[in-house]
């Protein structure tokens, strides 16, 4: 039924085995598309350890591993043209010239930083580890330096976090790496199903490949991040395919979301952002917005609500619930991101039906309506958005429908913020002023199409 | 995110199939609408047959069925399996049902009525033999290479993984029946193309497949699966094993 290899990606290398200045030493792991092992250079130069990627590209290798050869031009692409600290870095890239050893004859090896060990070796030994905050926070620096450079990891999961030897936490294991191309790009069809998102279960694929985006990558990170505090996996079941019909259950809205009573407040809203089901709901949290509160939990300070001044533009946050559509769809009523669900003291996925019109609105935001008196499809933001259309939290329906309704149902001087008015503009950028809302009020409105910017201020 | 694909009676590739996701329902019989509750339906009009004569329940990648005739014992069969079947009792409740392929067979007063359905997401090992866990990077297609829609499969690829040029034509449904037939007499070209449009939902090409008619737009699922196939090492070269010794002028 399928292929006999005991280890498909293993390649072979003697102790001792000399590759141009390197000298190998042992062994430090096989699978996951090839073997690793330390490395200890002959001459003078830099860095003087190093751990070798053998990958089977070899003349030799059978045309069934020819993919192998695709999945290795990722990992150096993308590691000869990324670096950030927390990638492990990439040295050089060397082929075995070596037709005396047809099994090696041909390889590629990746020179790489070389680790103490991995976050997975860490959690096999201490599934709760003291250090675990300060490593997420590592990891989440990882991810967005990655994301940044417009790549996506694919295959974030604690056996591809290195653990240096001063204990830092790098990425690693770029081999399923794929470069954004505009908002998604194309994944190799391979994935580690524990922390692969519900919508990359089952779902289309293109000739090139499934699409993944950006919150493929932040789907995983709250994954692992529940694993790292708690020591268990935030979806329940015994084996992978039970799991994974948990995530498909939770997606679908049959199910909440039930993680862990031990993860204090500020994380749970972290994983819970981070597993939102959807891409949509995920979006706006994306690794640069992550990053912050990250590190405010990792240090145990409450993350403090910072008055809207002290933040930039693109704070905003949230937007997209689609009330309509999705109840139709049987996922129940998503009134929009938990993240302050101060308005109503309960998230809205459990409790499917409590919300409509208005009261979808969370205390904090701003929401706009296609309907009159706050019904329809609703678009919400926390902070200022200069670009409804582009910008960092937008709005799906801006181009199609005009708003009819609006709610301003911002926090104020009392909870430390200022600014507690809105001022919304026919223009993105914040040009065409058409009109500006006190706090706390809600009222029908007739445009002839759609805001595409607004701003907090402190007077209308 | 659906895993089970009904397909109702004499309607084998329309896009009426009806697909349930993990935990989703679906009642057939001759009325199905007076099943209480939130559910798919199915409607079998036939006087022989009860106004809720059963129930299909998603669970994961596999499906059970629950009898809810009191007096008639429903056959399950496996229509690749060389007469496999199980047997599902009067009143039997959630008897789950092993088979990628199923066909239902309902006794309705001397007639024998049928419908089929899919599990296409059924797992299967990859190139490592140990069991997958959940935190192992696993490849996305699970295919079974037992069945005959890997045959017809590796047939498509035939002329590309023998290193004929990218775009060599892809063979001919004539062309497939004559290479598939040494280990499958029975084929023909309407079962060939059963399995090329069941490939396209397999391998997740299309939710249900997306072209009804015949003709140009099924070339182009063909190639699309070639091409997907190739691209992400579904079909290797170790695998034209399977059609045995490449015949006449071919190569």
């Amino acid at each position: 039924m399928s292929h006999p290899d005991e280890q498909p990606y293993a390649v072979p290398v003697p102790a001792g085995y000399r590759l141009g200045p390197w000298a190998v030493g042992t062994p430090l792991g096989a699978g996951g598309f090839g073997s690793v092992y330390t490395a200890r250079r002959e001459d003078d130069g830099q860095p003087a350890d190093a751990a070798l990627k053998f990958l089977p590209t070899g003349t030799q290798t059978p045309r069934r591993l020819r993919h192998l050869r695709e999945l290795a031009e990722r990992e150096i692409d993308l590691l000869s043209r990324v670096r950030a600290p927390r990638l492990i870095r990439l040295h050089e890239v060397r082929t075995v010239d070596d037709p005396s050893r047809p099994e090696l004859d041909g390889a590629t090896v990746l020179v790489l930083d070389r680790a103490e060990s991995s976050l997975q070796d860490l959690l096999n030994g201490s599934p709760r580890p003291g250090r675990g905050p300060e490593l997420l926070v590592e990891i989440c620096e990882g991810l967005h330096q990655l994301h940044r450079a417009g790549w996506l990891h694919g295959d974030l999961k604690p056996a591809n976090v290195l653990l240096m030897d001063d204990g830092s936490a790098r990425l690693a294991d770029f081999n399923l790496a794929a470069e954004l191309e505009g908002t998604h790009a194309y994944s190799p069809m391979f994935s580690t199903p524990d922390y692969t998102p519900p919508e990359t279960i089952w779902g289309d694929v293109a000739e090139r490949g499934q699409r993944i985006r950006p919150t493929t990558d932040i789907w995983a990170f709250g994954v692992l991040a529940h694993l790292v505090l708690t020591g268990t996996l935030p979806l329940p079941g015994a084996t992978p395919a039970a799991r994974r019909d948990a995530t498909v259950r939770y997606a679908r809205g049959t199910e909440p979301l039930r993680l862990s009573p031990e993860l204090p407040p500020d994380w749970r809203q972290i994983i819970t952002d981070c597993l939102a089901p959807t891409h949509q709901e995920r979006a706006p949290h994306d690794a640069a917005s992550l990053l912050p509160r990250v590190r405010a939990a990792a240090e145990g300070a409450a993350a403090p609500r910072a008055p809207r001044a002290a933040r930039p533009l693109r704070r905003a946050l949230i937007a997209l619930a689609c009330a309509g559509a999705l109840a139709a769809a049987g996922l129940g009523l998503h009134a929009a991101s938990s993240k302050h669900p101060a308005t109503t003291g309960s998230s809205p996925r459990s409790a499917p039906v409590a919300l409509v019109g208005y009261d979808r609105c969370l205390k904090g935001n701003v929401c706009f309506f296609t309907e009159p008196d706050g019904n329809g499809r609703m678009c919400s933001w926390e902070g200022d958005e200069t670009d409804w259309l582009g910008g960092a939290s937008r709005c799906s329906w801006a181009d199609q429908q005009v708003p009819r309704s609006v709610f301003n149902n911002g926090i104020g001087p009392e909870a430390g913020e200022p600014r507690v008015s809105l001022v919304y503009y026919a223009g993105e950028k914040l040009q065409d002023r058409i009109d500006c809302l006190p706090r706390d009020t809600r009222q029908n409105i007739d445009l002839a199409r759609s805001p595409r910017s607004h701003v907090w201020t402190e007077h209308c | 995110m659906h895993t089970i694909i009904v397909v109702p009676p004499g309607r084998p590739d329309s896009q009426e199939h009806l697909t349930l996701a993990t935990g989703e329902r679906l009642v057939f019989g001759r009325s199905p609408a007076d099943a209480p509750g939130r559910h798919q339906r199915l409607t079998i009009e036939h006087d022989g047959v009860s106004r809720i004569a059963g129930e299909i329940l998603a669970q994961g990648t596999f499906w059970t069925l629950s009898n809810l005739n009191r007096d008639r014992t429903y056959v399950v069969e496996n229509p690749e399996g060389g007469g496999e079947h199980i047997k599902v009792a009067p009143g039997r409740l959630d008897a789950p049902v092993p088979f990628e392929f199923a066909r239902i067979v309902l006794p309705a007063a001397g007639d024998l009525l049928s419908f089929d359905v899919w599990a296409p997401r059924h797992d299967y090992l990859g190139a490592d033999p140990r069991i997958p866990e959940g935190a192992t990077t696993a490849a996305a297609f699970a295919l079974d290479r037992t069945k005959r829609y890997f045959a017809v499969l590796v047939a498509l690829c035939e002329p590309r993984l023998r290193d004929a040029p990218a775009h060599a034509p892809l063979p001919t449904a004539d062309e497939l029946v004559e290479r598939l037939r040494p280990g499958w007499p029975a084929a023909s070209r309407s079962t060939v193309q059963w399995n090329i449009n069941y490939l396209a939902v397999k391998l997740r090409l299309a939710p249900a497949w997306p072209c009804p008619e015949p003709g140009a737009r099924r070339n182009g699922m063909k190639e699309s699966l070639v091409s997907l196939a190739l691209r992400f090492d579904v079909v290797r070269e170790d695998d034209l094993a399977l059609l045995g010794p490449a015949v006449g002028a071919a190569r």
